[in-house]
C-alpha cells in the first residue's frame, strides 16, 4: 500500500485505540496468523501457492463477513468494558471525595452553604422567569393567539333614532376575516356582589363572550359551556369559578341549575370551570357578554362608566400577529380621508397575546436574572479560592497518588468529583431556600399569570438547578483541578518544604487575586445597581404627590339598582351614609369620590372642548379624568386650591360647575385664568353642547399612580350625577383600627345588608400597588449585600492566608527594623490595591450596564453620580475593614519564632 | 458424511471447540486442525466460523483468551478452557450422546435402510 494510503488507515485506527486497544488490528493479526497457517500446509502437502492461497479462502469462507462479525463483538465489548471502569472510577471518587470533604467540615459547610446561596437565588429566579417568560401561556394553542387592540365592537348607538354612521371597522369586521382569524371572543372585567351562598360578598365577575373558553381550551369541570344564545341575549347564566365553588359551595356538586344573586338579580349556575383556569386574573365567576354590549343584568352593573373590554383573537395556522395586523390595517381604507388619516400602525393593532401579558415585567425580571447570575458569579470565584487554597495545603497528598501512578487525567477527574459534589450539595439546599422564597417572587408575576402560572419548583426549576450546580462545580473547579495536577506531575524534588510553599504561595497569589478582583467587580457593579434601585424608591415613596395619603381611610361599595334606581335614592344614601360618618368619632372629613384614587387603574376620561375653541384636527383632543366628588374630598386628600373656589353644597345641576387642575387649565386657556371660563364634554354631532363653569382651579396632584406624572383633571359635582360604584374615603386623627371598624358600622347603619369591599388605609392600597417594584428593590439590594460580603470575606481570606504564608519574611522584615506600622502599611497597601483594581473593573463594567436598569428607576438617572462614587468608597472601606484582620495579625509576628520556623 | 456447516452445526460447533480445548490450550488454526484431524476430515467446517463461535464460547465465561506467541514464533491468540467450560462440555457432551444414540435407535429399526453403516460392535 502507498504512505498515503497507510497513514489513512493509521489516522482513523486512532479512534478505535479510543477504546483501549486496537481491536482491528488484532482482529487482522488472529485471522492472519490463520490464513497464513492454513496456506503453509497447503503448501507443505504438494501444492502451489496461488492453489494453496485460493484453497485458503475458500476453506475459510469469507473474510470479511468473519472481520466484521467478530469487530462488532469485540467493539462492544470493549465499550461495555470502558463503561463499567468509568463508572468504577466514579464510585471510586465519590467515595473519597466525600471523605476527604468530611475531613474539614468547617470548609465544607461554608463553601455549601455559599453555593447554597448562590444556586437557590437563580433557581427562584429561574422558576419566575420560567412560568412568565419562557413557558408559552397556559392556553390551548397558545402562540396562536393574539390581542386585538383600537377595534371596538359594533355599536348599539342611535342618534336621533337612526343607527350611528359607522367611523371606523369593529370586532364584526375583523372576525369575518376568515382567512386570518380562526375565532375571536372578548371579555370585559368587573366586580359585583353575589349572595345566595355562604355568605355575602364583592366577587370580581368577568363578561365573556361564549366563544372565549373553546378558543382558549378552558373545558368545565361541571356542567357545560354558554351557548351562544345565552351570549347574545346576555342570559342570566353564569359560570363559577373552581375557587368559588368550593370556597362558597363547598365543592357540592348539585350547584348546578341553582340560582344565585348577583347584585340581586338572580342567576342560575350552568357550570363551574376546570381548577387551572382563571382568566382575566382574579376572576370568581364568568356570565355572558352579548356585543354590542347592553347595560342591562347585573352585567350592566358590574362596571362603573365604560366598558373595559378586551378582545383575542386566535389567528388561523401559520398566521403571524403582523399580517393579521396588516389586513386589520386594511380595513380602515374606507373610512380613511384626508382630513383624518389612521392614526395606527399595523403592529399596534393585533399583538402576540404573551407580549401583552408579560411586556412590563419582563425587564424587571431579567434584571434580577442577571443579578442572580452576578451574585453565583461572586460566590464561585470565592470558592475557587477555597479551592486554591486547599490544593495548596493538599500537594504532599497529591504527589503521593501521582507517585503512585495516578494520571494526570484521574487525578482532574478526582478533584473535580470533589468539586461537583460540593456543588451539588449546595444545590440540593439552595433549592430548599428557593422553595421558601417562592412566595416573595409572586408580586414580580405579570397578574395574569399568577394564578395561572406561578412559579414553582417543577421539574423544569429542578432541571434547571441540577446543571447549574454541576456546571458551577465544573467551573470552580477546573482550575484547582488541573493546577493542582499540574503540578503534582512536574518535579518535585526533595526541595524544602517552606520552600516549596513559598513558591507555591507566590503564584498561586497571582491566580487568586484576580479571582479576588474579578468578586469585588461583580460586587461593585450589584452594590451600584442596589444603590440605584434604593434611590429611586426612596424617591418615589418621598415624591410629593400632591395628596396626603396618611391618616386617610376607604372602603369601595356598589349600591344594587334594584333597590337604588333614581338619583334621588341614590343620593340619600350618600348622604345619610357622609351625616354618619363625620360622627365617628377622629374623622374630620368624609366624601364620596366615583373612583378612589392611587389604584393605578386608568380610568376614564371624557373629551372636552373649552367654549368658543375651534376644534383643530391636528390637535388630539383633551381627555380630563372624569372624576365626581362631594365637595369635602378636597379637605380629606388634603389638595390646595390654586384659585377660584371648591365645590360646595349649593352647586346644583341648573349651573354645572367644576374644579379642574392646574394641568387641564394650561391646556385650554394658555396664560389666562380658568375661573369663570366654561367648557362643554364631548358632544355629539347634532348635540346642544351642555357647557360647565369652572369654579376653581387645584394643584396638580397624582390620581391615578403614585409613580405616573398627573394629567388633566376635572373634579364635577357627585350629586349631579350620583353613581352606583363609589369609593367612600374618610381623612380622621384616630388610628386606622378604629377609623376603619367606625366607617363600616357607618355603612351598616345606614343599610346594614349592603356589602362593603376594599376596606383599607389608603396609605396601605398605595404600598400595594407599588409592590412590584419594592420587591425588586429589596431583592437587589438583597443581592448587593450578599455580594459585598461574599467579596470581602474573599479579600479577607487571600491577604490572611498570604500572610500566613509569608510569615518567615515578615519576621525578618521585623528584625530588620521594619517596625510593626511598617508591616501594617505593607499589608494594607495590598490590600488596597486589590480593592482599586476591582472597583475599577466594576465602575467600568456598572457604567456600561447601568442603563438596562433605566425603566426601573423614577427620578433617578441610571448613572447617578452619587451612587456611582459613594458605593465605591463603601466597598473600599469595606475592604480596608476585611483587610485590618490579618494586617493586625502580620504585625504581631514574633520575629524570632518565625524565623526560626523551618 | 460431509456435514452441511450451516445451522445443524452451529451448537456442535461449540462442543467440538470446547472437546478440542480439553487437554491443553490451543490458537483458533489449531482447533482447526485438530478438528479435522481428529474426524479424519470427515467432517468440513467453513474455518472462518471457529472465530466468532470462540467469541461466543468467550462471552459465556466457558473460554479464556490471551495472546502468546506460537511455536514459529509469530503473535497469535491462545484460547483455553475454563472449568465452567469443563462443566459445560461434560453436561452437554452426555446430552448429544444420549441424542445421537436415540435418533440411531430410529434409524436401525426394521425396515433397514441400505448401504447405513451399522455400528462396530454392540
Amino acid at each position: 500500500m502507498r504512505e498515503r494510503e497507510i497513514k489513512a488507515i493509521a489516522e482513523w485506527r486512532k479512534y478505535l485505540r479510543f477504546w483501549g486497544r486496537d481491536v482491528q488490528r488484532d482482529i487482522d493479526d488472529e485471522l492472519r496468523f490463520h490464513l497464513e497457517m492454513r496456506e503453509q500446509d497447503f503448501v507443505a502437502s504438494g501444492m502451489t501457492s496461488s492453489d494453496a492461497h485460493d484453497a485458503t479462502l475458500q476453506r475459510f469462507g469469507s473474510v470479511d463477513e468473519v472481520t466484521r462479525a467478530l469487530r462488532a463483538h469485540d467493539i462492544g465489548r470493549e465499550r461495555s468494558r470502558h463503561r463499567v471502569e468509568v463508572f468504577e472510577t466514579i464510585a471510586q471518587d465519590v467515595r473519597y471525595g466525600a471523605r476527604k470533604l468530611m475531613q474539614s467540615p468547617g470548609f465544607t459547610i461554608a463553601v455549601v452553604l455559599v453555593l447554597a446561596l448562590g444556586i437557590g437565588i437563580n433557581s427562584a429566579i429561574f422558576s419566575a422567569v420560567d412560568a412568565a417568560l419562557l413557558r408559552p401561556l397556559p392556553f390551548r394553542d397558545a402562540e396562536r393567539l393574539a390581542a386585538l387592540r383600537v377595534i371596538r365592537p359594533p355599536s348599539a348607538m342611535r342618534i336621533n333614532g337612526a343607527p350611528a354612521p359607522k367611523r371606523a371597522p369593529d370586532t364584526d369586521d375583523v372576525a369575518a376575516m376568515g382567512d386570518v382569524i380562526e375565532a375571536m371572543g372578548s371579555y370585559a372585567p368587573g366586580s359585583l356582589n353575589l349572595s345566595g351562598g355562604n355568605e355575602p360578598a364583592r366577587v370580581k365577575v368577568a363578561l365573556a363572550t361564549p366563544s372565549l373558553f373553546p378558543m382558549l381550551g378552558a373545558t368545565p369541570a361541571l356542567g357545560r359551556n354558554f351557548v351562544n344564545a345565552e351570549g347574545s341575549e346576555q342570559a342570566n347564566v353564569v359560570m363559577l369559578s373552581y375557587g368559588v365553588w368550593r370556597r362558597q359551595y363547598g365543592g357540592d356538586s348539585s350547584v348546578i341549575g341553582r340560582s344565585i344573586l348577583l347584585n340581586g338579580l338572580p342567576y342560575t349556575v350552568i357550570g363551574v370551570m376546570e381548577k387551572k383556569f382563571i382568566y382575566p386574573a382574579g376572576t370568581d365567576l364568568w356570565i355572558p357578554l352579548s356585543l354590542p354590549f347592553e347595560w342591562k343584568g347585573a352585567g350592566g352593573e358590574a362596571f362603573h362608566n365604560y366598558l373595559p373590554l378586551s378582545t383575542i383573537v386566535k389567528l388561523k395556522p401559520g398566521v403571524d400577529a403582523l399580517t393579521a395586523g396588516k389586513r386589520v390595517r386594511a380595513l380602515y381604507a374606507p373610512f380613511e380621508t384626508a382630513e383624518s388619516p389612521v392614526k395606527h400602525t399595523a403592529a399596534e393593532l393585533v399583538l402576540p397575546l404573551q407580549e401583552t401579558i408579560v411586556k412590563d415585567r419582563r425587564t424587571a425580571l431579567l434584571v434580577l436574572m442577571g443579578a442572580a447570575v452576578l451574585v453565583l458569579l461572586t460566590a464561585c470565584a470565592n470558592v475557587t479560592n477555597l479551592l486554591l487554597a486547599r490544593a495548596a495545603a493538599r500537594r504532599r497528598e497529591i504527589e503521593i497518588r501521582a507517585a503512585l501512578g495516578a494520571s494526570r487525567t484521574r487525578i482532574v477527574q478526582q478533584l473535580l468529583t470533589e468539586s461537583v459534589l460540593l456543588s451539588l450539595a449546595g444545590g440540593v439546599l439552595g433549592i430548599a431556600f428557593a422553595y421558601s422564597g417562592l412566595r416573595l417572587l409572586t408580586t414580580l408575576m405579570p397578574p395574569q399569570l399568577v394564578d395561572l402560572a406561578p412559579p414553582s419548583i417543577d421539574s423544569r426549576v429542578l432541571g434547571f438547578s441540577l446543571l447549574l450546580a454541576t456546571m458551577t462545580g465544573l467551573l470552580f473547579g477546573l482550575w484547582p483541578a488541573f493546577g493542582a495536577a499540574r503540578k503534582s506531575t512536574t518535579t518535585t524534588a526533595s526541595s524544602k518544604r517552606s520552600n516549596s510553599a513559598g513558591a507555591t504561595a507566590r503564584d498561586g497569589r497571582t491566580l487568586r487575586s484576580i479571582f479576588v478582583v474579578s468578586e469585588m467587580a461583580f460586587a461593585l457593579m450589584l452594590l451600584i445597581g442596589a444603590g440605584l434601585m434604593l434611590r429611586s424608591f426612596r424617591e418615589l415613596v418621598n415624591t410629593d404627590s400632591g395628596v396626603q395619603i396618611d391618616r386617610v381611610a376607604t372602603l369601595e361599595l356598589t349600591l344594587p339598582k334594584a333597590r337604588y334606581d333614581n338619583g334621588q335614592a341614590v343620593m340619600g344614601f350618600y348622604n345619610a351614609l357622609m351625616e354618619r360618618m363625620r360622627r365617628v368619632p377622629g374623622v374630620t372629613a368624609a366624601a364620596v369620590i366615583n373612583e378612589l384614587p392611587l389604584r393605578g387603574e386608568s380610568g376614564i376620561g371624557l373629551e372636552v372642548i373649552a367654549e368658543g375653541a375651534i376644534q383643530d384636527p391636528n390637535k388630539e383632543p383633551l381627555y380630563p379624568k372624569y372624576l365626581r366628588v362631594t365637595p369635602e374630598y378636597f379637605q380629606v386628600m388634603g389638595i390646595q386650591l390654586r384659585a377660584g373656589r371648591a365645590l360646595s353644597d349649593l352647586d346644583n345641576r341648573k349651573q354645572p360647575v367644576a374644579v379642574i387642575n392646574q394641568a387641564m387649565a394650561d391646556v385650554l386657556w394658555p396664560g389666562q385664568s380658568a375661573v369663570g371660563k366654561r367648557f362643554a364634554l364631548g358632544t355629539m354631532p347634532g348635540e346642544v353642547p351642555s357647557y360647565i363653569t369652572v369654579a376653581g382651579v387645584i394643584a396638580n396632584v397624582r390620581s391615578q399612580s403614585i409613580d405616573t406624572a398627573p394629567t388633566a383633571q376635572m373634579y364635577l359635582p357627585f350629586s349631579d350625577s350620583p353613581e352606583l360604584f363609589s369609593g367612600i374615603i374618610a381623612r380622621g386623627t384616630g388610628d386606622p383600627k378604629t377609623m376603619l371598624a367606625g366607617l363600616q358600622a357607618a355603612v351598616r347603619a345606614v343599610d346594614a345588608s349592603q356589602p362593603i369591599y376594599n376596606l383599607q388605609m389608603l396609605d396601605q392600597a398605595v404600598s400595594k400597588t407599588i409592590a412590584p417594584r419594592r420587591t425588586n428593590t429589596l431583592l437587589i439590594a438583597t443581592f448587593g449585600l450578599l455580594a459585598v460580603v461574599l467579596a470581602a470575606f474573599g479579600v479577607y481570606a487571600v491577604i490572611g492566608y498570604g500572610v500566613s504564608q509569608r510569615t518567615r519574611e515578615i519576621g525578618i522584615r521585623i528584625a530588620l527594623g521594619a517596625g510593626v506600622g511598617g508591616v501594617l502599611r505593607m499589608v494594607l497597601r495590598e490590600g488596597l490595591i486589590l480593592g482599586l483594581i476591582g472597583v475599577l473593573v466594576g465602575l467600568g463594567g456598572a457604567w456600561a450596564l447601568s442603563r438596562i436598569l433605566e425603566s426601573m428607576l423614577y427620578g433617578v438617572s441610571a448613572r447617578d453620580p452619587f451612587t456611582f462614587v459613594a458605593a465605591p468608597l463603601l466597598l473600599i472601606g469595606i475592604t480596608v475593614i476585611a483587610t485590618l484582620i490579618p494586617a493586625r495579625t502580620a504585625s504581631r509576628v514574633d520575629p524570632v519564632r518565625a524565623i526560626r520556623i523551618e | 458424511m460431509a456435514a452441511g456447516t450451516g445451522d445443524l452445526l452451529q451448537g456442535t460447533l461449540g462442543i467440538l471447540i470446547l472437546k478440542a480445548l480439553q487437554p491443553r490450550e490451543m490458537h483458533g488454526y489449531a482447533v482447526a486442525r485438530w478438528i479435522q484431524e481428529t474426524t479424519g476430515d470427515v467432517l468440513q467446517i467453513e474455518e472462518g466460523s471457529l472465530y466468532p463461535a470462540l467469541r461466543r464460547l468467550e462471552d459465556k465465561g466457558f473460554v479464556e483468551a490471551q495472546w502468546g506467541i506460537s511455536d514459529n514464533n509469530r503473535r497469535a491468540r491462545f484460547y483455553a478452557i475454563t472449568p465452567q467450560g469443563r462443566e459445560h462440555l461434560r453436561n452437554d457432551a452426555s446430552t448429544w450422546m444420549r441424542f445421537a444414540e436415540a435418533v440411531m435407535v430410529v434409524l436401525r429399526t426394521e425396515p433397514s435402510l441400505v448401504g447405513v453403516p451399522q455400528p462396530a460392535a454392540v
